[in-house]
């Protein structure tokens, strides 16, 4: 019996062993193992384009609900101060896209430490995977720039000298962003790759293009945009609808790409389906339902559906149309299209006098007025050539994140928001600088953007 | 169902009694059992010596009991008294004194992996007794300690059966990980906390809920290091032991049947605006806001023309019931315990319910004198139909709180009224009755708690025993949310065509403990030891499917979904290798010491720091065994004590040391994306823990008091700590900072009187200060809700507690404008986030409970009171519900019909005005005193005479009443001030966002043993 039990002891007691304490996680992936064999570049790359994507959506509410062109009748207070125009440097908005800027980056700079360092890469995915980081790094600091001003400049992974890090010039952020698109331009990347989703040697063009329209740069500008109209790689689409229905459309140059299956619906907080459709928690604001209800804009009245259903309080009945809901396969958002090209060159080409005739700015936004079954623009000043094309761009770009940059680059904010809400200030020509990063970084305490 | 267990119960009760009434023999012996100043003694069990023959004594202390013949023995027993054995001889009268056990404290306790007796206790120990909780018609066993142990402070989040519950020993240690104590059930760790997968907008499951508390023998609270240290880098937040009843040797086999049946009702209701006085509150905030009211469709007269209570649409008087049946015995050799219990319990709310099933089997088994075997097994089946709440849209409790009573919730057919209704009143008011009545949220729990013992005496100095058991725990959620719904209906991204989700998770733990323990005695110098090891291993598998666009509403599982388009499977493995010790020493049970250390391997801390080592020491002093002291004063006992020891928590979730990127998805194609930043170092928190504390007895026994003093100290906190997103990352985890807790506790038990009338008073009160100490830098951490205008609800800052709460500063109303005036702290002119600061603490100044039993002759009176002074609550629902026309989406508080209107008004509330959100940003406002004292719980029983009891061949009868939640005073002017959103949060807690507030329930019972 004695035995026995000392047999029985003996077994139960033979269950204890260490490797208890080193379970494998199944679903992620250690660091040292993220990036360091060439199978990994192509899936890493892919988390490039996912933080990338997060910036979309962000900017989008950024470019059209800052202005006037949406306004807020849910519950989400981040879209009620836009809304209200009573902005603060809590708002989740702000964070989340400083957040995916800054990730964009952080991934980028990851890759461009790394790949020197993985064994068996072709020099020629060598070169495109980095002029992508490049290039998508120098996108992300454009966006900052142009919404927080003066952001800090990041080149590195490293964690402690990423967690300390002072506002550097706009001069500095505008000449690092032109370094990374130049090192981006040439033959590295492909002239056409599978789909607009992923970057190509136009989409740095493009983006080229539109630094240049922000830094005044006319010629350059016109230049660009001719380079991409003229290369015919990409072509209007004959039917505006096209835009607001479908994904990677002939016009299309880079747009951020979602499936059903990654739809953006599931993130209630920046999934623009859900916050135009799902929730309803941003609607169109009247004057921009009256402003597409107009000859001008012609077929651009698609970019917005009415449903008298939701008519009634607050509620004016409209939506915006672009991004569908979760279910229809249209929630792509567009980064440059062709579209928005001839409007650079419009701009370009009236600040260059280049106003009536051929070659000239009201031509160019005539191709458009005409695709869009619009009434033929007419001006006789250069003031109302760019009048035209501020209209313009308002139709033409609806919903895709531009009204707000334009106007505080073409210095009209001021006039246009006073008369759209009072409790406009000079201050919301930039957003706050997150206050958690005010908070958390020492380098950035007392540097946050004036009035805020 | 009832009819079934009824009759199953009365069928087992036949089986059973049968063969003992059958056993009558030559000659009945009767008598009385007193004590020695001839007092009475009801309920003395008394049985012929090596038989199961036996009876109880009845209210007068009178028995009676058939012999077979002359050479019987009868054994008197009584807890309390010393044992006495009568020969029965020839005599028909036996009657017996039995005499009081001087050492009646000689019960022993369970303490981790020994035991000891409970008079020479020398660490903080706070027991509750089967009997302490026997009135209580709790549901899940964690709820049964509130209030009943000096220290332990119990938290129900909310009125809803089966769910969370927040406990916490000696205040919060940890900012991030988990601060719940180790529960431990007859020495296995068990699940607690929440179980299933989905959230339901902040109330949570409870995975204690899944054990009948009825089962429990004991619980011993552990919490200073000398007690808890043996369970080392799980012990910070205190441990709790449970034992389960197990059957006695040699007793008569006895069985108990229990039924309990009761009706619920919410203890408070809101008091909201009617139609009439909101659709005038609305037009003023279009009117204040430049718009036209007509325009936006709020018409006087027509809009007002219904006028619906939401609260009572969604709520009923619910019914609760209770059937258990248990049943004990033994023989020298075996002896068991068995226990089946049906409990249903029905939510107040609308289609929300819990029900459990729970079985119980305790064998223990005698081979020779020296090895024994044992076992326990529970297996329990527990269906919980969920219902959501708090902060979701389309939660029921808090739908009806926000729904405008404008709308109503049937159409003129009787139909609940839903998305496709032009009375549909849509986002954000989805209509509560049909988001509690038409979805399935049913969650299945399946719970095996299975444990096998073996224990050899090797002498009489060396004992080993080992043990094996397994806490399996298998959820299943089946939900299905019909096109009638919010989410299956109106919600676009869903497709309108319901909503079909599908998970289960599977929590199993397997653990192996084997002691050695050696006793020795020199002269007067005794030494307890035990050495041993454990292993544990965790494994969490969980796997869920998301299913859309059903044919119809008849087809409800995913198998007829059209779109199966999410789904997941996933798999946690983790562990813990430990190595223990302790040794005891007393000299004359004068002196005292203790020595305990445990060396720890976890698999959830970095490569750098696996393994941790948490000592303690403490010795204890009985003065009352001194010679100088002076004998035959009123005190009879008189101890001091104090420890000192280290005590780690390693609860943080698996793998967060490491640096990972985790699969992502872009444009159709997979990759990866970095998930987290590595840090090698991530080590378990620390808690040095110092504990002094009084043990006196006074007038024998009756008297009996203890005081602790405490100073606890948490370094290296676990904490994901935030760091500025130029990093790419929100935050890193890590250990940083200090946490302290300083208190003081105080429990009294007394017997006031004594013999026929008694009345006996169990005080506790806690006084705890907790305090953060530092972080890592200087920089506070805000936490809690998001808040409008002054960027978070919570702050956590060196030098406030855990649970302070951050706003702006609320001067007034200003008479003339009716705008808030918030104070301009930074005195830059404007009010912005930078001018938040600390308003208040959740921490309250003390907390207790008082309970009185009063006893005369078959009756007893239990009154039991709970109490927390000094804490503040925020009234969080009120920035929905007393929000100055921010928004016109819900329904207000008959406290905004006090809002400024017109130049000179002197008011607290701020003017009305559409989409102004200034005069609706958080600030103290919202900050209400959450003090609060409750009559918890009145229970009366009754055990009926023994002539009653006798013609059922019953040996008790005991039929009884109880009442939760009688009164309260408290000065909180929403729902209930003991709720909490964010329900075991610890940065965020006392938040009251749409809670569903505790119930009233009132039961009637019946207890028999046979």
């Amino acid at each position: 019996m004695k035995k026995a039990a000392l047999i029985i002891l003996f077994l139960v007691t033979g269950f204890g062993c260490t490797n208890f304490l080193d379970p494998e996680p199944v679903a992620l992936l250690i660091d040292d193992l993220a990036l360091n064999e060439a199978k990994d570049v192509p899936s890493v790359e892919i988390g490039l384009y996912g933080a990338f994507r997060g910036i979309a959506a962000p900017k989008v509410i950024a470019g059209d609900m800052t202005a006037d062109m949406l306004i807020h009748i849910g519950t989400f207070n981040q879209y009620r101060e836009f809304s209200n125009k009573q902005i603060t440097s809590t708002n989740a908005s702000a964070a989340a896209l400083w957040g995916s800027i800054y990730r964009t980056i952080y991934v980028a700079n990851f890759i461009l430490e790394k790949l020197p360092g993985v064994p068996g890469v072709t020099e020629a995915e060598r070169n495109e995977v980095t002029a992508t980081a490049r290039f998508l790094r120098g996108y992300a600091y454009f966006v900052g720039v142009y919404t927080f001003g003066a952001m800090p400049i990041t080149t590195t992974s490293d964690l402690e000298s990423n967690r300390n890090v002072p506002r550097s010039s706009v001069e500095d952020l505008l000449a690092f962003i032109d370094a990374d698109y130049t090192a981006a331009s040439g033959n590295a990347l492909p002239e056409d790759p599978v789909n607009a989703g992923f970057v190509s040697q136009s989409a740095v063009l493009a983006a080229r293009a539109r630094l240049a329209l922000y830094r005044q740069n006319w010629a350059e500008a016109e230049a660009l945009t001719s380079q991409i109209i003229d290369s015919e790689n990409y072509a209007l689409v004959d039917d505006y609808s096209d835009i607001v229905l479908s994904d990677f459309t002939d016009e299309s140059i880079l747009e951020v790409g979602y499936t059903v299956n990654d739809d953006p619906g599931t993130d209630a907080n920046y999934g623009l389906n859900d916050l135009f459709r799902g929730r309803r928690e941003i609607i169109p604001s009247n004057q921009t339902v009256v402003a597409l209800n107009n000859d001008e804009a012609g077929d651009r009245f698609r970019n917005i559906s009415f449903d008298l259903s939701e008519l009634g309080g607050v509620d004016n009945g409209w939506s915006v149309a672009k991004y569908g809901t979760a279910d229809e396969d249209n929630n792509n958002i567009i980064v440059f299209r062709l579209g928005e090209m001839y409007l650079i060159r419009a701009e370009a080409r009236a600040q260059q006098n280049k106003l009536f005739g051929s070659g000239s700015a009201l031509e160019d936004v005539n191709v458009l007025r005409s695709r869009a079954n619009g009434a033929p623009a007419v001006a006789n000043s250069k003031e109302q050539v760019l009048q035209v094309i501020e209209r313009e761009r308002l139709y033409e770009l609806a919903y895709e994140g531009h009204r707000w940059y334009d106007l505080v680059r073409t210095g009209r904010a001021k006039v246009v928001m006073t008369t759209f809400n009072t409790n406009w200030q000079d201050k919301f020509e930039l957003w706050p600088i997150p206050l958690r990063e005010i908070q958390y970084n020492p380098a950035l305490q007392g540097a946050q953007n004036p009035g805020y | 169902m009832k009819h079934l267990l009824l009759l199953v119960f009365s069928g087992l009760t036949l089986l059973l009694v049968a063969p003992t009434s059958s056993q009558a023999q030559s000659r009945v012996i009767t008598g009385q059992v007193t004590d020695i100043d001839n007092f009475s003694l009801p309920g003395v069990n008394i049985y012929i010596k090596g038989t199961t023959t036996g009876t109880i004594t009845d209210i007068e202390g009178n028995y009676r009991l058939e012999v077979g013949g002359t050479n019987d023995v009868l054994v008197f027993s009584y807890i309390g008294y010393l044992t006495k054995e009568m020969p029965v001889n020839v005599a028909a009268t036996i009657d017996v004194k039995l005499e009081e056990d001087a050492r009646q404290l000689n019960e022993v306790i369970v303490t981790g992996y020994s035991y000891v007796k409970k008079r020479d206790i020398i660490g903080a120990i706070a027991s509750v007794s089967a009997d302490d909780i026997k009135n209580l018609p709790v549901v899940s066993l964690d709820q049964a300690l509130q209030g009943k142990a000096a220290g332990v402070q119990v938290t129900q989040s909310s009125g809803t059966p089966g769910g969370g519950i927040t406990v916490r020993v000696r205040g919060n240690t940890s900012i991030s990980a988990s601060n719940r104590p180790l529960f431990i059930i007859d020495g296995v760790p068990v699940e607690d906390g929440a179980l299933a997968l989905r959230s339901f907008g902040g109330q949570n499951d409870n995975a204690l809920s899944t054990l009948n508390p009825n089962d429990i023998e004991s619980f011993q609270v552990l919490k200073d290091a000398s007690a808890k240290a043996i369970y080392g880098s799980r012990a910070a937040n205190g441990v709790v032991l449970i034992t389960t009843k197990r059957g006695s040797k040699g007793a008569k086999t006895s069985v108990t049947f229990d039924v309990q049946r009761g009706v619920i009702d919410l203890t408070n209701k809101l008091d909201l605006l009617s139609s009439e006085e909101l659709v005038t509150l609305q037009r003023e905030a279009i009117t204040n806001a430049g718009q036209d009211p007509d325009e936006s469709g709020i018409i006087k007269g027509v809009t007002d023309a219904v006028n619906t209570d939401w609260i009572d649409q969604v709520t009923r008087q619910a019914i609760m019931e209770q059937y258990q049946m248990s049943i004990s015995g033994g023989d020298e050799q075996t002896s068991f315990y068995s226990s089946f219990n049906y409990r249903g319990e029905e939510g107040v709310i609308l289609n929300n319910q819990f029900l459990r099933f729970a079985g119980t089997l305790n064998i223990d088994h005698k081979v020779t004198d020296k090895l024994k075997f044992g076992n326990n097994l529970t297996i329990s089946k527990t269906r919980n139909d969920r219902i959501k709440g708090d902060n979701f849209l389309d939660g029921v409790y808090s739908g009806a709180v926000k729904s405008l009573p404008y709308y109503f919730p049937f159409d003129e057919k009787g139909n609940i009224i839903g998305p496709g209704n032009s009375n549909y009143a849509g986002f954000p008011n989805f209509n509560p009755v049909g988001q509690a009545v038409l979805p399935r949220f049913q969650t299945n729990t399946l719970k095996v708690l299975v444990g096998v013992f073996s224990e050899y005496q090797f002498n009489e100095h060396f004992r080993a025993r080992a043990k094996f058991s397994v806490d399996y725990n298998d959820v299943a959620e089946d939900q299905f949310e019909p096109s009638s719904t919010a989410i299956g209906g109106f919600l676009a991204s869903v497709g309108g065509l319901g909503y079909g989700v599908n998970s289960t998770g599977t929590y199993i733990t397997y653990i192996n403990t084997n002691t050695v323990t050696y006793n020795q005695t020199f002269g007067d110098h005794v030494i307890n030891a035990t050495a041993g090891t454990e292993f544990l291993q965790r494994t969490e598998t969980s796997n869920f499917v998301q299913g859309r666009l059903f044919p119809s509403d008849d087809f409800t599982y995913i198998t007829s979904a059209g779109i199966v388009d999410a789904g997941s499977s996933d798999k946690v493995n983790s562990g813990l290798n430990s190595y223990f010790a302790e040794a005891r020493y007393d000299y004359k049970e004068k002196y005292f010491a203790s020595v305990t250390t445990r060396y720890d391997g976890s698999s959830r801390f970095g490569t750098n720091n696996r393994f941790g080592l948490f000592p303690s020491v403490s010795a204890g002093y009985r003065i009352t065994n001194e010679a100088f002291f002076p004998k035959n004063t009123i005190v009879d006992d008189l101890k001091v004590r104090g420890s000192y020891g280290f005590t780690g928590n390693e609860r943080i979730g698996d793998f967060a040391f490491l640096g990972t990127f985790a699969s992502t998805t872009y444009n159709g194609v997979t990759g990866t994306a970095p998930a987290n930043l590595e840090n090698p170092d991530l080590q378990w928190e620390v808690t040095r823990e110092a504990n002094v504390g009084i043990d006196l007895s006074l007038f024998s026994g009756r008297l009996q008091t203890s005081v602790d003093g405490y100073s606890n100290l948490t370094s290296k906190l676990l904490f994901s700590q935030p760091i500025p997103l130029t990093t790419g990352f929100g935050s890193i985890q890590g250990n940083i900072g200090e946490v302290s807790n300083l208190g003081v506790e105080l429990s009294v038990n007394s017997i006031n009187f004594d013999g026929d009338f008694r009345w006996s008073t169990n005080l506790n009160i806690a006084k705890n200060d907790n305090l953060v100490k530092s972080l890592a830098d200087t920089l506070p951490l805000f936490r809690g809700y998001t808040a409008n205008g002054a960027g978070n609800t919570n702050i956590v800052k060196p030098g406030y507690p855990l649970g302070t709460f951050w706003g702006l500063n609320f001067l007034g109303v200003d008479p003339a404008t009716g705008d808030a005036i918030y104070e301009d702290i930074n005195g830059d002119g404007q009010i912005s986030p930078d001018d938040g600061k600390v308003i208040g603490t959740a921490q309250p100044d003390f907390v207790g409970g008082i309970t009185n039993n009063l006893s005369y002759r078959g009756f007893d009176l239990s009154v039991f009171i709970q109490f927390s002074y000094g804490n503040k609550l925020l009234n969080f629902s009120n920035t929905a519900l007393l929000n100055s026309g921010e928004d016109i989406n819900n329904n207000q508080v008959r406290k905004a019909l006090d809002r400024w209107q017109k130049p000179g008004d002197i008011t607290d509330v701020p003017r009305y005005e559409l989409g102004n959100t200034q005069n609706n940003w958080h600030s103290n406002r919202f900050l209400e005193d959450g003090s609060f004292l409750r009559v918890k719980n009145i229970s009366l029983g009754y055990n009926l005479p023994v002539r009653y009891v006798e013609k059922i061949k019953a040996q008790s009868i005991r039929i009884y009443g109880s009442a939760t939640n009688v009164f309260t005073w408290t000065n909180y002017t929403g729902n209930d001030p003991e709720v909490s959103t964010l329900d075991g949060s610890t940065t965020a807690q006392g938040i009251d966002f749409f809670t569903l507030p505790q119930v009233k329930t009132m039961m009637l019972g019946i207890n028999v043993k046979f």
